[in-house]
């Protein structure tokens, strides 16, 4: 595989893990907050601050590793950004909206903390939430323009006139179920990284906290449900993708369930294996904790607090694969179904040749494709990721010094 | 014809408004971005040397306007990065395949910027002295760097390198030689099937040759048109291409079917190669002025910015207000009022000096347009401030040379005989005003800041009035700054990339509707006033004594 999709992989892994963290801490935090507000319940609302506290600190991480991801594609595929740049007005321009309100929620929700009137303070807790929710929608739009190009037309016969017909476009099948997984995966993953988090921080203490154990104990359920929402919205993407050929069967092929010609490109079953394992470890943990709970243990156990820490880091990798699975079994496509013939024949001939190519992850810019800027790449990277751990390092465990 | 007419007549006005509003934002938040942490690294090392609380404060505060305006930065310039990717998609397409270098060089600054200025918030207490006052290093670095980067990129479409300009300070125009000329590097499979003779009959110059190619001075005619046709996904048959193919060559199919992006992908590619694939943009005749005086620029707003706010704490000062919260503030104006006059002088005389002579000597039309060398206009802002005379010795280094006359610049030159392009090839004559507007008031900054430093030196504090007055610098430093970026974007077209591409070719098949862009136009001019609101509260409330 080229160095340049797995540059874009490791960005894109990065933002992905950060931003589906994003969409959680958006939820809980303005929950959390009304919820211990309301019950009295200070502990709650000094958890939810620290997350708070958290979330402000890396949103620009993931927006930085989102910008790095973009900056990758158009200098490694520069045709298919001029080609895309023509026809995502709407979906870019969704995203870009609410990427800014959400930033002005984050600032004004951080900063108007006890400074602002509580009624006004929740009212921008759910402006949090909800941008949140609505910034994946033009960029789950694009993904599952990605997987069927429909709503795409031409002006002319030459086709280089391309734009995007928005009401075909919004009804791709896969679009859907692939925005609610996104979201519900992103909230089910947050809320068993936030446990993980905790319990780790009480093995590390040697002691629990009342907020802590109900934030835990509260929590569990909510991720189960999700879990259980994830199968069922992981069946319907399945069943959606099942009118591309090369991608489903690259996905499933190899578990023996295919479609069309039944013809495996690249298996990436295993990738899907991996996955369903993590969700595996996620499910018997929590599992776990609930069969200690019910059999009536007063206290969480070091066993159930390390098996938390387990499944909370499984959730976030379970984001990860996911995304991989589905960027991977398109490879080395752009777009995943441009290799049905019919999607092919309803391209302008002349425009055929040309689509192809920018639509080809093998072909990279030939001016980016030098060891230099490979060893430069993978230097910068490494030395900066050394800086980012340095920097969550003294985050999470810094202590303070006199001075 | 207005000037404002004139402005709003080349192609796609309503997205390249939007785009500047849009760009605008971003680049008002980047003052601060560049600016906020030198200074406040510049206050954490007086902490280091003197041990004073009191510059330790205000470098947190400084720290804390830092972080908050980077965070907008990030937002605004994501949306800013989608708002370039959906309305002008053939010039990103172009950047990213030939000067993406810097784009791409940038995405390390821009982790090291966000890593540094977390590193540099949440490390204060946690980190020893001087290794946090070397993060504060590496963060205002980190900005400076992300600026480098992206000013060269900037520079490259302002006079891309191997422009060669049809100005000559003693001898006038050159539009009769077929300038202004850029150089490339044609491949010999390419050079093979071409006429040479004709395209040196249409103003080509033949530099040199080597075994696999030659160099060539080309008309920006040829260019502009060739890049056009690329991006409109012509084909030799199609092209002017065919007309200066050799008679052996005339019917080939495999060549009058071939794209002329391919051709002009194969021509371009070889010449970057040839140039440096990692230093193309940095070899820009105007890249390091554009970079000293973006700094400067950033720099400068920031100093004002500063003084502003610890004037409005003087004005507003407790008169329960302790003393070592008194000396706080008077220290950190001071700071700022010996920062600010620092820089603007610098920002005047030696970096926009660098810029303005590379300027006029590789993108004269534009040159011509600042200086209003045109009888369009009814007010000559360079002849009533008597620059006029002075002008050509500050420009060229001689009394005796000329200054380019707007008027005799030929209205069709970036386009072929005989090709009508729709809209004038000159740079749009409001660059007058808004440069000489920039030039006024930056002046009468400078003069504020020195009247306040000298009361300052000589009576410990400047007279109340003119303190006030001071309370108006950012906003002026802010327009100053968004005059000068005006200037050099707005002074450019028709070109995006000067002899290379014009907005017509760079711009979408698929632009948004009025309504879609007054909408989005007004969000962003929403933000701005939220962050303008913001930065008010921040840098404010938490200074204040007792709090």
């Amino acid at each position: 595989m080229e160095a340049s999709v797995l540059f874009m992989a490791f960005t894109f892994g990065i933002h992905i893990v950060l931003v589906n963290l994003g969409i959680a801490f958006s939820t809980l935090v303005p929950y959390l907050k009304w919820r211990g507000e309301k019950s009295g319940d200070s502990g709650l609302v000094k958890v939810s601050r620290e997350l708070m506290r958290f979330y402000a600190a890396t949103y620009a991480l993931g927006g930085v590793f989102g910008t790095a991801f973009t900056v990758f594609l158009l200098s490694f595929y520069p045709g298919f950004i001029g080609f895309a740049g023509h026809l995502l007005l709407i979906p870019f321009g969704i995203s870009a909206v609410f990427i800014i309100i959400h930033f002005f929620s984050i600032a004004a929700y951080w900063y108007g903390w006890e400074r602002l009137n509580v009624r006004l303070h929740n009212l921008i807790g759910i402006v949090l939430a909800l941008s949140a929710y609505l910034i994946p929608l033009g960029f789950r739009a694009t993904f599952a323009f990605l997987n069927i190009p429909q709503g795409l037309r031409f002006l002319d016969a030459d086709g280089y006139k391309a734009y995007l017909d928005l009401a075909e476009a919004l009804g791709n099948p896969t679009f859907l179920p692939l925005y609610l997984k996104s979201l519900v995966g992103a909230l089910t993953a947050g809320l068993l990284a936030v446990s993980g988090s905790y319990a780790y921080r009480v093995l590390r203490r040697g002691h629990m906290e009342e907020a802590w154990r109900r934030l835990i104990e509260n929590t569990l359920p909510w991720a189960m449900l999700g879990l259980a929402a994830m199968a069922a919205l992981g069946f319907w993407y399945a069943i959606s993708l099942s009118g591309v050929e090369y991608k489903f069967n690259n996905i499933f092929g190899g578990l023996g369930w295919s479609v069309g010609s039944g013809i495996i490109y690249h298996d990436y079953s295993w990738l899907f294996l991996v996955k369903m394992a993590l969700v595996a470890i996620q499910v018997l943990a929590i599992a776990y904790v609930f069969h200690e709970k019910i059999t009536g243990a007063p206290e969480l156990s070091e066993r159930s607090l390390k098996l938390l820490v387990l499944a909370g880091s499984a959730g976030l990798m379970t984001i990860v694969m996911g995304e991989y699975l589905n960027a991977f079994s398109q490879y080395p496509y752009f777009v995943a179904d441009i290799t049905d013939p019919a999607v092919l024949s309803s391209i302008p001939e002349p425009l055929q040749p040309t689509l192809a190519s920018i639509l080809d992850l093998t072909r990279t810019n030939p001016l980016a494709s030098g060891r230099g800027l490979l060893a430069l790449t993978i230097g910068a990277m490494g030395a900066l990721l050394v800086a980012a751990l340095f920097f969550l390092y003294v985050l999470l465990y810094g202590k303070e010094r006199e001075g | 014809m207005s000037i404002v007419t004139q402005w709003l007549g080349y192609p796609a006005a309503y997205d390249r408004i939007l785009s500047m509003i849009g760009i605008e934002v971003h680049w008002a938040i980047l003052q601060y971005v560049l600016g906020l942490p030198f200074m406040a690294f510049i206050a954490e090392l007086l902490y280091l040397k003197t041990g004073q609380a009191k510059w330790l404060r205000l470098a947190k505060t400084l720290a804390k306007g830092f972080i908050l305006v980077f965070a907008v930065g990030a937002a605004t310039g994501t949306a800013s990065e989608f708002g370039l990717v959906i309305l002008w998609p053939n010039l990103l397409e172009a950047a990213g395949r030939y000067i993406y270098f810097p784009l791409y060089a940038e995405i390390f600054a821009f982790i090291m910027e966000v890593i540094f200025i977390y590193l540099l918030w949440y490390g204060w207490g946690r980190l020893p002295r001087r290794v946090h006052a070397i993060i504060a290093l590496l963060a205002f670095l980190g900005a400076w760097y992300s600026a480098a980067m992206i000013i060269s990129v900037n520079s490259y479409m302002v006079a891309p390198t191997g422009i060669h300009a049809a100005y000559d300070p003693y001898a006038g125009w050159k539009y009769g030689g077929g300038y202004p000329k850029i150089e490339l590097y044609v491949p010999g499979t390419v050079l093979k099937v071409l006429d040479v003779d004709k395209l040196v009959s249409l103003g080509m110059e033949l530099q040199g040759m080597d075994g696999s190619g030659a160099w060539v001075l080309m008309p920006v005619s040829i260019v502009r048109q060739l890049a056009d046709e690329a991006w409109q996904g012509y084909r030799v048959q199609d092209s002017i291409l065919r007309s200066v193919l050799k008679p052996e060559y005339a019917e080939d199919q495999a060549i009058l079917q071939m794209p002329v992006k391919s051709l002009i992908d194969t021509i371009l590619t070889a010449t970057i190669k040839k140039i440096g694939i990692y230093t193309v943009t940095f070899k820009s005749p105007v890249y390091l002025g554009s970079l000293l005086h973006a700094l400067g620029s950033g720099l400068t707003v920031s100093g004002f910015t500063v003084l502003a706010a610890y004037i409005l704490r003087m004005v507003r000062m407790p008169s329960s207000a302790s003393e070592e919260y008194r000396d706080y503030v008077r220290s950190a104006y001071r700071f700022a009022a010996v920062f600010s006059l620092i820089i603007i002088a610098l920002q005047g005389t030696v970096f926009g000096h660098e810029l303005g002579t590379a300027v006029a000597m590789y993108n004269p039309e534009k040159f011509a347009a600042m200086e209003g060398t045109s009888t369009q206009l009814s007010l000559n802002l360079a002849k009533l401030l008597g620059a006029e005379k002075l002008m050509p010795l500050i420009a060229y280094g001689d009394l005796n040379a000329k200054l380019p006359v707007y008027d005799d610049i030929p209205g069709n030159y970036c386009a072929l005989p005989g090709i009508s392009l729709g809209f004038s090839c000159r740079p749009p004559l409001i660059i007058h005003y808004l440069y000489y507007s920039k030039i006024i008031l930056g002046t009468l900054l400078g003069l504020y800041a020195l009247l306040v430093v000298f009361f300052l030196w000589r009576r410990g504090e400047p007279p109340t009035v003119l303190a006030k007055l001071g309370l108006a610098a950012p906003i002026f430093a802010q327009l100053v700054s968004f005059l000068g970026w005006a200037t050099r974007e707005i002074g450019r077209k028709p070109w995006t990339i000067y002899g290379v591409m014009t907005v017509d070719t760079a711009h979408t098949v698929n632009p948004p509707s009025i309504s879609e862009a007054v909408l989005v136009a007004s969000f962003f001019i929403m933000v701005l006033a939220a962050l303008t609101y913001l930065v008010w509260r921040l840098l404010w409330i938490p200074g204040r004594e007792g709090v």
